[in-house]
């Protein structure tokens, strides 16, 4: 039985072009420009959805985006508002929420129950016995709403969009296109972003000549230069009018989000059809007028064979004749303006049968249509800060006070007749624009430096907009019966003045302990009903109840939209394409990708040892330091003197914060008078830089430096071991690389394989001679590439992060971070002696002192650790126990297998009672076993004298 | 278990009773008028207040005791976080006192006689780089010390626990490995807020709700209005009437320096906007928690289908919970690295609590240089979590007038002397 | 998103800048008491109001300026010049540490 209607003068359906779908499983066809609320129904399916909780059968309520009883799966996608999203050719689509069948529902025993599954029961029940709670658990979440995640659904391509526009007006009907228009004429770029799938909002289901209106309207819009979005909603309004907007339709994506820094924002989002309450008005065949009157006119469907329309307003008469035009027979028509109402509507589970009145009389109908009043869509204003009044005059509730960039028009603010709507909107669309033009002034004079633009900024101009009527219209809320306030959450008004008695008695608590409002249709539909319910348990007024804030977004957003294609940059060294040809295994460091090894990094280590190895140490962070007082700026940011530092010579140094905690560290080298490198750790040279630009720019900006953060501007790379200066050597003709000219911690600027300009430093985190440069890095591939070459006979082998790091704790070296943590204060790390406390001023200088005054009293203490089992390596972080007991006295920062001492060696913080060389350790494995290791007379296990970087 | 226990238990067969008769339930909790006098007034009914209160009551027998809140019961932070549990710590101290948190809202459905549907789904913090490896590893380590169920696992095990993670080796962020924390969950965080109410009146503690603390009555303080350093508490002034009062606890989140401010304090804490959002409902498909610190996002899914997220503070210090675009933008881009099939899901709403922000994250309990006037408050991120233990030890500390053992390490006076929480020792800790 | 008057770039999203924190004077080093000194490193004013703040344009023209805010109404006052004496420790920058592996920070609830 189809329940499709001769063609319809405002039909958006083309009848040429039918589409074949699925509705569970079972073959139906709709027409183009259905939606798929429209396609069900002309194939006569009634029920779309069973409810949350009682599993009650649901059919068509508002027919719209905001319909709580239309979410159904597509595909591979859950909650599609199927009351406009549009039918395409071959979609799979199937009800949600239904055991084993929509028609079928088992839960659906849960309505017998329903007495005792008020709302909030669960709190009053499954305490006890405790252990069984976890099942009761798995039960209620068997009941989660909604559709089903593919987890094979691929990440998808989504895209953003930056909008650079003067005024966004979010709603194409009448005053918001009226608004658009007068905005765009005025010289304004305008965005006008209409929810729906075309322009004109409620004239589309009116008289044929509304919709001439809204076409002309339309065109007017197009003519003016209007941006016009489709399909699309704006989801938010943030701080400074930064507005966000969802395209559904952009080609190529399922959902775009745009933002604009709007200068004003226009509001016309119009007013939403609010349910009323009463017994049954969640059955099948009951719907709202505007539903109805999509249906005929736009989707040429009819609703029902006999209704019965409950009327309080135009829009209820309206709908009258649309459904005689429409072939329903009308059995009644009740009259809200007249004190009449609904009492309850019943039925079979499949369709309804029974209205009963609010004078006691009984209807037969399959259809009831309500046409009670109107919920203000205030979401967006809400957002920009206001906080919506109730007037009992046009029973809702209207802004109150909005902030100068944000106007509001239409429905939101008033009543009127079709022209008055417009005249409103084109005044508020001239207002928007005159504001636009101050606002842009007053953002482009922010900037101090810049010539003023055009002269003083001008006043704001005031709201001198003819406001709308405000229209009586009888408070329509809640019948003599109890019936569903939230359609998605499943909660009556019962519910509600249950909870109330209880003492969730004001709306916030209300909403909490019932859920109602928090489903999916966002309380659209079921705020002002559960305030107006709470008012009636109070005995207050709906004004003194008040409202819920309305949070964004305005209409659910997906995450696919939001994350856009996410922008995770990756940084490599000239040479990664080297890397990844020679059997590099990566490792992630920071935004670094760097190669741990190239297959085996003991025997890389070997090879340093040995021979000669190098390696990319490109991310290293290295600062360009300029001007006459960078010692100064070196002394105040270092704890050791820089004072005199000879040109031509490389010094440590470590950083502290102002409380004394070491934060970086490094080498910095004087090339020349007033030019010096720094060097950095990887992940820290960006706070680096900015650490010292806050010291030049705030406490000394009187001191002439220069800082220019060079870390890829050069490539770096370490060459290190015994053969090393000869390797060197054969690339480098004009600096005399002799252990006597270039001496360990120093630094020369030379050319290497025909590159100029590289600076070249000795000194050696891997405990053997070594030589880092820093060549230019358009080079740096070129170099890498000499030195192996030049280096074959000598069994140069380039070598990998893992094997540095072996190295370097072999060497006793420590790493910030990883040696420390974000409580270790510089003495921890063993280098009191490069605190000095004589200089004037050093940050975090007064900490140190204190700390070193008191000794350094409960400070722990970096030792080198040696497992006494030397084939024991014991995993980084695992603890260090005071003998006998579970008390934590220390850590294993760092552990590795030396291949050059055949043994495991660690680094650890201990308690300063334990640091003492020769002290017995016991450690706690990460398998629950304990073992001993011993403390260590240097942090270096091998070479602790350093003969061989001196070398 | 609720002492004088004035109305009736609830239980299945009461809603059983209930149905058949078709009868309401009694006021969760009396609405009462402000009395002139009380001993101890707690100011915000969040968790903790109503906590402190129900713990004065139940354990020392103080009832003459008043909870104030501007807004409604659980307006704050404790309506406002994402309810999840657990006592995987870095320090021992932390450990010692979450795990306490953790036992407490373990058995309170029946201690408190409302179900506060603790789901013990475990906890899973993602490692994507080495150096968070380490740091899971340390917690575990430290946890297991304790006795605490905590143990670091490779990708297949994670893989096997959340079916729907992208463990695979080529993403941008790779999951290494994971702190697995099985004793960890979720909470209904607003009906640890109605179990504690309830218990609490039922002890004949009054609850006040719309009652703003206007100012706090001092006498014989350091600074000129008498406040400050040195002075003794003597009341409070409210919108809806003056009190007088010994004790006063700041137990507010947000409020608590300006509430502090009122009895001439300055304290160590900058307040943020802590964000959050929900998604709408799917089927359920993840069944843990899951937390990834370098991608600022943590994520579990209600048993009513929902998604909930959260993420780290807002980057400045502000007093506005408007909630922010970038915040959903972010944290979507980071939930899709780590679970790429829920691109399709919806995000319903967004929203926005304030955490009082400490140095070491830590926060600050006990005495202050005001005779009386006692603080609960710098709770971070991670205030939730602590409510129970921190009530229980409030109370201890008010009755007792001597700071307890389990809050020791968070006494203002810590600051003066830089001696520092070692929550902060290593920053990859995960709050 | 807040837009921030930086006083070199103009309006700029306030993600493109780094707070910085409350301004507030360094005390001098060589006389300093740890009472004052700590109360530098960790007291904050953080009023419900008008606060005196550092920033720090870090994705623009990288100058650190002063700058009134708001802090419940997000609105900015006519911005100084920079440049004004306004250090903070760099560890304790809003609540997110800047020491060691700040990624690893997260809030969670």
């Amino acid at each position: 039985m189809m329940r499709r209607l001769e063609p319809q003068s405002g039909e958006f359906i083309d009848r040429s072009q039918p589409l074949k779908f699925t509705w569970n499983s079972k073959k139906l066809v709709g027409f183009a420009g259905d939606t798929i609320v429209s396609a069900l129904l002309a194939n006569n399916e009634q029920i779309i959805s069973r409810s949350m909780k009682y599993h009650r059968p649901r059919g068509v309520l508002s027919a719209d985006y905001w319909d709580p009883n239309t979410t159904v799966q597509v595909g591979d996608e859950p909650n599609v508002r199927a009351g406009h999203r549009l039918l395409e050719t071959g979609i799979k689509v199937s009800a949600q929420n239904v055991w084993p069948s929509l028609a079928y529902d088992i839960k659906a025993a849960n309505r017998l129950a329903g007495r005792f599954l008020t709302a909030g029961f669960y709190y009053k029940t499954f305490m006890k016995p405790q252990r069984l709670w976890p099942l009761y658990e798995k039960v209620l979440a068997r009941f989660a709403p909604g559709g089903v995640v593919d987890l094979n659904t691929p990440h998808g391509y989504h895209d953003k969009r930056y909008a650079h526009v003067d005024v966004v007006v979010a709603g194409a009907g009448p005053t918001g296109l009226a608004a658009a228009i007068s905005a765009a004429q005025a010289g304004m770029s305008v965005m006008l972003v209409e929810h729906n799938h075309r322009v004109g909002g409620h004239l589309l289901w009116g008289s044929d000549q509304d919709r001439e209106t809204a076409a002309e309207l339309a065109n007017l819009a197009k003519v003016a230069g209007v941006e016009i979005l489709t399909d699309s909603t704006v989801t938010g309004r943030y701080d400074d009018n930064w507005v966000a907007i969802a395209q559904r339709n952009h080609p190529g994506v399922v959902e775009r989000l745009i933002k604009a820094r709007a200068k004003t924002l226009v509001v016309a989002a119009g007013l939403i059809e609010r349910p009323y309450v009463f017994a049954g008005n969640d059955h099948v065949g009951v719907m709202l007028s505007g539903a109805a009157r999509r249906l005929i006119n736009n989707y040429a469907v009819r609703p029902g064979h006999k209704a019965v329309v409950l009327t309080a307003n135009a829009q209820g008469d309206a709908t009258v004749s649309d459904l005689e035009r429409a072939g329903v027979e009308v059995v009644a028509v009740v009259d809200g303006r007249k004190g009449q109402t609904i009492s309850s509507a019943s039925g079979s589970s499949k369709q309804l049968k029974t209205v009963i009145t609010s004078d006691g009389s009984k209807l037969e109908a399959d259809l009831l249509v309500t046409a009670v009043g109107w919920t203000a869509p205030t979401s967006l204003l809400n957002m920009a800060g206001d906080r919506p009044s109730y007037n009992p005059t046009a029973a809702r509730f209207f802004p109150t006070a909005l902030p100068d960039n944000v106007l509001a028009s239409g429905g939101i603010v008033g009543d009127g007749s079709l022209d008055e709507l417009i005249a409103h909107g084109r005044s508020t669309g001239k207002l928007a624009a005159q504001r636009a033009a101050v606002i842009q002034h007053r953002l482009r004079t922010t900037v101090t430096r810049a010539v003023k633009p055009d002269g003083t900024e001008p006043p704001l101009p005031q709201d001198t907009r003819k406001p709308l009527v405000i229209a009586p219209h009888p408070e329509l809320y809640r019948a003599d019966t109890h019936g569903m306030v939230d359609y998605s959450e499943d909660v009556s008004s019962k519910d509600l003045l249950g909870a109330a008695a209880e003492g969730f008695d004001s709306v916030e608590l209300v909403k909490r302990f019932t859920t109602a409002t928090m489903g999916p249709s966002q309380g659209k539909l079921e705020t002002v009903n559960t305030v107006a319910v709470l008012a009636e348990a109070k005995g207050e007024t709906i004004e003194q109840v008040g409202t819920t804030v309305w949070r964004p977004p305005y209409a659910p957003i997906s995450l696919g939209a939001l994350a856009g294609r996410v922008f995770e940059p990756v940084r490599v060294s000239s040479i990664h394409e080297w890397h990844e040809a020679n059997n590099m295994t990566p490792i992630l460091a920071g935004q670094w990708i760097r190669p741990e090894h190239y297959g085996d990094p003991n025997a890389e280590v070997a090879n340093v040892r040995n021979n000669v190895g190098i390696i990319d140490v490109t991310p290293l962070g290295k600062l360009d330091l300029r001007g006459s007082d960078v010692t100064k700026l070196l002394n105040l940011v270092y704890t050791n003197k820089w004072s005199k530092l000879p040109i031509g010579a490389v010094r440590y140094g470590i950083m502290c914060a102002e409380d004394g905690v070491v934060f970086d560290d490094g080498v910095t080298g004087r090339l020349s008078e007033n030019h010096y490198l720094m060097s950095t750790t990887s992940s820290g040279a960006a706070q680096v830089w900015q650490w010292l630009e806050m010291w030049l720019q705030t406490e000394h900006p009187e001191w002439q430096v220069h800082v220019t953060p060079v870390t890829t501007g050069y490539t770096s790379i370490n060459i290190a071991g015994p053969k090393s200066r000869e390797l060197l050597n054969r690339l480098v003709d004009d600096v005399d690389l002799s252990s006597e000219a270039f001496p360990y911690m120093n630094v020369r600027i030379g050319t290497i394989a025909g590159v100029s300009n590289c600076i070249m430093w000795r000194i050696g985190f891997t405990g053997e001679l070594s030589f880092e440069v820093h060549v230019p890095s358009g080079f740096g591939l070129h170099v890498w590439e000499q030195l192996l070459a030049q280096g074959a006979d000598l069994k140069v082998h380039p070598f990998g992060l893992e094997a540095q790091r072996i190295m370097r704790l072999e060497k006793g070296h420590f790493i910030v971070g990883q040696d420390t943590d974000g409580l270790t204060k510089a003495p921890t790390t063993g280098l009191t002696p490069l605190i000095k406390l004589d200089k004037e001023d050093f940050a975090g200088k007064p900490e140190l002192q204190w700390s070193l005054d008191a000794g350094a009293a409960g400070l722990p203490v970096l030792v080198a650790i040696t497992p006494n089992d030397p084939s024991l390596v014991p995993d980084e972080a695992c603890q260090i126990l005071r003998q006998g007991t579970t008390e934590i006295v220390g850590r294993i920062t760092s552990s590795r297998f030396s291949p050059t001492l055949q043994r495991s060696i660690c680094l650890g913080q201990v308690a300063s009672e334990f640091a003492a060389a020769g002290t017995e350790l016991t450690m706690r494995l990460c398998d629950g076993s304990d073992a001993t290791a011993t403390v260590c007379t240097h942090h270096a296990h091998f070479d602790p004298e350093g003969v061989r970087l001196r070398g | 278990m609720i002492g004088t226990n004035r109305g009736p238990r609830y239980s299945g067969a009461g809603l059983l009773w209930r149905g058949l008769r078709k009868s309401n339930w009694p006021r969760v909790w009396r609405d009462t008028p402000l009395k002139k006098s009380y001993d101890v007034v707690v100011v915000g009914g969040g968790v903790h207040g109503l906590a402190t209160a129900y713990y004065l009551a139940a354990n020392h027998g103080i009832t003459n005791v008043a909870v104030l809140d501007k807004a409604y019961l659980g307006s704050g932070g404790s309506g406002r976080n994402t309810a999840i549990v657990r006592s995987n710590y870095l320090t021992p101290e932390g450990v010692a006192f979450y795990d306490r948190s953790l036992a407490l809202y373990k058995s309170m459905s029946a201690d408190l006689n409302l179900n506060v549907m603790f789901s013990e789904r475990g906890h899973l913090t993602l490692a994507h780089t080495d150096s968070a490896v380490r740091t899971m590893r340390w917690r575990a380590e430290v946890n297991k010390l304790q006795n605490i169920d905590s143990s670091v696992i490779g990708p297949d095990e994670i893989k096997k626990i959340a079916p729907s993670l992208d463990t695979s080796p080529h993403t941008r962020y790779p999951i290494l490995a994971a702190l697995y924390h099985p004793p960890g969950g979720t909470i209904r965080h607003d009906a640890v807020v109605w179990a504690y109410a309830r218990a609490a009146d039922a002890y004949g503690v009054d609850l006040h709700q719309k009652t703003e603390v206007i100012d706090i009555e001092c006498a014989g303080g350091s600074n000129p209005d008498g406040k400050g350093e040195g002075a003794k508490v003597t009341g409070v002034k409210t919108s809806k009437g003056d009190i007088s009062a010994r004790v006063v606890v700041n137990c507010t989140a947000g409020w608590a320096g300006l509430i502090a401010g009122m009895a001439g304090l300055k304290l160590p804490i900058t307040t943020h906007p802590l964000q959050a959002a929900v998604t709408e409902p799917v089927k359920v498909f993840l069944p843990t928690v899951v937390v990834s610190g370098s991608l600022h996002v943590y994520v579990s899914q209600t048993d009513r289908g929902e998604l909930v997220f959260g993420a780290s503070v807002d980057p400045f210090a502000t007093y506005d919970m408007g909630g922010t675009l970038d915040f959903t933008e972010e944290l979507a881009g980071h939930v899709l690295e780590l679970m790429p099939a829920v691109s399709k899901m919806r995000l319903l709403r967004q929203w926005a609590g304030l955490c009082d922000i400490t140095p070491d994250y830590s926060p600050v309990m006990g005495f202050t240089p005001v005779e009386g006037f006692f603080c609960d408050v710098g709770w971070g991120t991670y205030g939730f979590k602590a409510g129970p233990v921190s009530g229980e030890q409030m109370a201890k500390c008010v009755a007792d007038q001597a700071t307890p053992e389990l809050i020791a390490p968070f006494a203002l006076s810590r600051f003066e002397h830089g001696m520092l929480v070692g929550e902060k020792g290593a920053a990859a800790v995960g709050h | 998103m807040l837009l921030v008057p930086c006083p070199n770039c103009g309006p700029r999203n306030s993600a493109d800048l780094t707070y910085r924190g409350e301004a507030s004077a360094r005390p001098n080093p060589a006389t300093t008491t740890p009472k004052e000194w700590r109360d530098y490193l960790y007291s904050e004013d953080n009023p419900a109001g008008w606060l005196k703040e550092t920033w720090y344009c870090s994705s623009g023209c990288r100058r650190f300026f002063a700058v009134e805010r708001h802090t419940v109404t997000s609105e900015f006052r006519e911005p100084p010049l920079p440049g004004s004496k306004t250090p903070k420790p760099l560890g304790d920058v809003g609540g997110r540490a800047v020491v060691g592996d700040a990624s690893e920070l997260e809030g969670e609830q």
